[in-house]
């Protein structure tokens, strides 16, 4: 097993402060041996610098609010890090959805598996 | 003789539980009824210990209120909503406020809000002074309705309940007639939602006690603040500890509140007697749990503050519809279990009722689901027939056993709480947080493996529905207007005047004064919220927040 060599930042794009989705799937990576950075609440500035500081093979973005948040997080962590992968989970409607697998950011709504999500970010860290 | 299960194939020795972990028998008998709550079988409603409601007649008397949570946008595009909701017979209305800026006290101005603009505007109307609370409150029936006037947050409510009556009063409303509330409730963004920066929790005490004393003397029939058992509830405590968290946040105000001194404790029990809950979808112990929290209410008023009087042991019960159970797949399903969990809060005898939308799992409600959620309650209301006799579960064997074993189970709570050394201790702490998130993840694990079904999720998958839901994505000016108005505020309001009002306010911050007459003023001399905010932050400093938000 080496997911413990693989680090994933997680952050909040909104101010909205509903921890239950990030924290199950923080709780459910953690437990599949990965090392998992939450930085919470968190401005596209911290979100990129903590990219880079922390040196992460995968962000996961929890989206509570306007999409156009969490795309201007995405494109900042993007043009900072063009080889770094990045998944959203949170209230995303499905038009929402679209735009952000448009920028190739993969998408895990309400209702999503755990484990597919576990595998997700196996499959984008390259462990899998 | 051998009986064969007709309805199930379902052969299994695992125990069935509710969601409160009492394992369920197949069926219940005369027998089962907990010897101690025999006598409270056969009284009738509004005979003591009351979980039968509190009067005779029920519904027939005083329909529960339709109250759905609304906003969004600038205040005028929340005005228009509340209007259509109204017009569409809501029997109260909400006005909430957008949390980027309410929940933190900050301007539109603030970085953190600047940074995520689109935001603005996305769950609530941007209200930072009294000018933009009069908008949204244009042509609201104040006086003869019952007004929610926001601040369900702590550290916000001050500002939001003297920003309701300043312009209540501007139009001519007598303070002491109006009723409405502000809920003020801890759960929200002290375990529920929790923010980014907030007063720490002796300080929100504070707060909550000066607004129930400031109510008493000037506002009787508000309800001044109203603990949220459904913020606690959805964050993933279950109904035992629901109501255990509940009343152990009741005795930290009442005990408060004795120790000031400045009202009676009587005053006090009516001030916080007005509560909410989260009816979730397991109906029959959803509904028990209503009975519980009116029984276990006259308990502890009696036992613990020798309150006898049974007006103030009068329970009033506000319900939402739970909001994590509504799903992402196939949307159109919540409103089935918008309607379901409606039935069980009514049939644990609510005094008033919020749906939550169908679209909940995808965004705040567009106006068809809000509609809707209307919809359900007026056909619940008046076809169904539900509304005409009081209690109707009453002295059904299960329904008096879990109701027996609900009050037990959530005393035990209570109880593990005050070892913690009561409830705000326990969310200083984090235990309160550690309880939620074991319960948040085993649930989830029930989901995950199939074990618990949702039908859409993981059974049942496909959708052929031709309907699309898409999410209700509001108005996307919400945060420029807020940002002319505030400067439009600051460059035209009388200048020195809010000086030497904010000065007040944060005086009386400073000693053991009671706030709300200096915030009265301040709101009355166009202080904004932020300005209220940076006061807040300089004199009580942040909470020592125990989780990673």
């Amino acid at each position: 097993m080496d997911n413990a060599q693989k680090r994933i930042l997680m952050a909040k794009t909104g101010l909205d402060g509903h921890w239950r989705g990030p924290t199950i799937v923080a709780r459910a990576l953690r437990d599949a041996g990965f090392e998992v950075i939450m930085i919470g609440m968190a401005n596209t500035d911290d979100i990129v610098s903590s990219a880079i500081d922390e040196d992460v093979d995968l962000v996961g973005l929890n989206v509570g609010g306007h999409i156009d948040v969490a795309i201007r997080a995405i494109e900042g962590v993007q043009k900072a890090r063009p080889e770094l992968p990045i998944f959203a989970g949170g209230t995303i409607p499905p038009h929402a959805a679209k735009q952000l697998a448009a920028l190739g950011v993969e998408v895990y709504p309400p209702g999503s598996q755990l484990t597919d999500i576990v595998d997700a970010a196996e499959r984008l860290t390259g462990r899998a | 003789m051998e009986t064969t299960p007709i309805m199930t194939q379902n052969t299994s020795d695992k125990p069935v539980t509710c969601t409160s972990g009492i394992e369920l028998k197949p069926y219940y008998t005369a027998a089962d009824i907990p010897e101690q709550h025999r006598p409270n079988v056969d009284v009738a409603p509004g005979e003591g210990p009351y979980h039968r409601g509190f009067h005779p007649s029920g519904y027939r008397s005083k329909p529960w209120r339709i109250f759905q949570l609304s906003g969004f946008g600038k205040p005028e595009d929340e005005n228009e909503r509340i209007k259509f909701l109204l017009k569409n017979g809501e029997t109260g209305f909400i006005m909430e406020h957008d949390r980027n800026t309410a929940d933190h006290c900050y301007n539109v101005n603030h970085p953190d809000v600047v940074a995520r603009r689109e935001d603005v505007g996305l769950t609530g109307a941007v209200m930072q002074s009294v000018r933009d609370t009069a908008i949204c409150m244009d042509g609201l029936p104040v006086d003869t309705s019952f007004g929610h006037a926001g601040g369900a947050v702590v550290q916000h409510a001050p500002f939001a309940l003297a920003a309701y009556w300043t312009v209540a009063k501007q139009r001519g409303f007598d303070l002491s007639t109006i009723s409405g509330t502000g809920q003020s409730d801890f759960n929200l963004t002290y375990l529920g939602c929790v923010t980014k920066e907030q007063i720490p929790t002796q300080a929100g005490l504070r707060f909550n006690a000066d607004i129930m004393e400031f109510c008493n003397q000037h506002l009787p029939r508000w309800v001044p603040v109203s603990i949220a058992g459904y913020n606690a509830a959805d964050t993933g405590l279950t109904p035992d500890q629901e109501l255990g968290v509940l009343f152990a946040n009741a005795v930290e105000y009442l005990d408060e509140i004795k120790r000031r001194g400045n009202m009676s404790l009587v005053e006090a029990a009516r001030g916080c007697g007005g509560v909410s809950f989260r009816a979730s979808i397991h109906i029959i112990e959803e509904a028990c749990k209503m009975r519980a929290a009116r029984l276990m209410w006259n308990q502890l008023l009696r036992e613990r503050y020798d309150i006898n009087d049974p007006k103030v042991g009068n329970l009033r019960i506000h319900c939402v519809t739970a909001g994590s159970k509504m799903t992402y797949q196939q949307p159109l399903n919540n409103i089935v279990r918008g309607t379901v969990m409606a039935l069980g809060a009514i049939l644990g005898g609510v005094q008033s009722l919020g749906v939550s939308g169908y679209d909940e799992a995808l965004s705040i409600p567009s106006e068809h689901a809000h509609q809707m959620s209307v919809r359900i309650q007026q056909i619940l209301q008046e076809e169904t027939g539900i509304a005409d006799v009081t209690d109707p579960l009453g002295g059904s064997f299960y329904v008096e056993t879990l109701t027996a074993q609900l009050v037990e189970k959530a005393w035990t709570f209570f109880e593990a709480i005050q070892q913690q050394g009561g409830y705000l201790a326990a969310l200083d702490s984090g235990w309160l947080h550690a309880q939620a998130g074991e319960n948040q993840y085993q649930e989830f694990m029930k989901t995950e493996s199939g074990e618990q079904k949702i039908i859409g999720v993981n059974c049942f998958k496909d959708d052929e529905s031709p309907f699309q839901v898409d999410g209700f994505m509001g108005t996307d000016d919400a945060f420029d207007v807020a940002t002319e108005r505030l400067n439009d505020v600051l460059r035209t309001r009388h200048e020195q005047g809010a000086a030497r009002a904010l000065k007040q306010l944060e005086a009386d911050c400073r000693t053991d004064k009671n706030i709300m007459p200096a915030m009265m003023e301040a709101l009355a001399a166009e202080v904004t919220l932020g300005e209220i905010g940076d006061v807040y932050r300089e004199i009580f400093g942040n909470w020592n927040t125990p989780i990673q938000t």
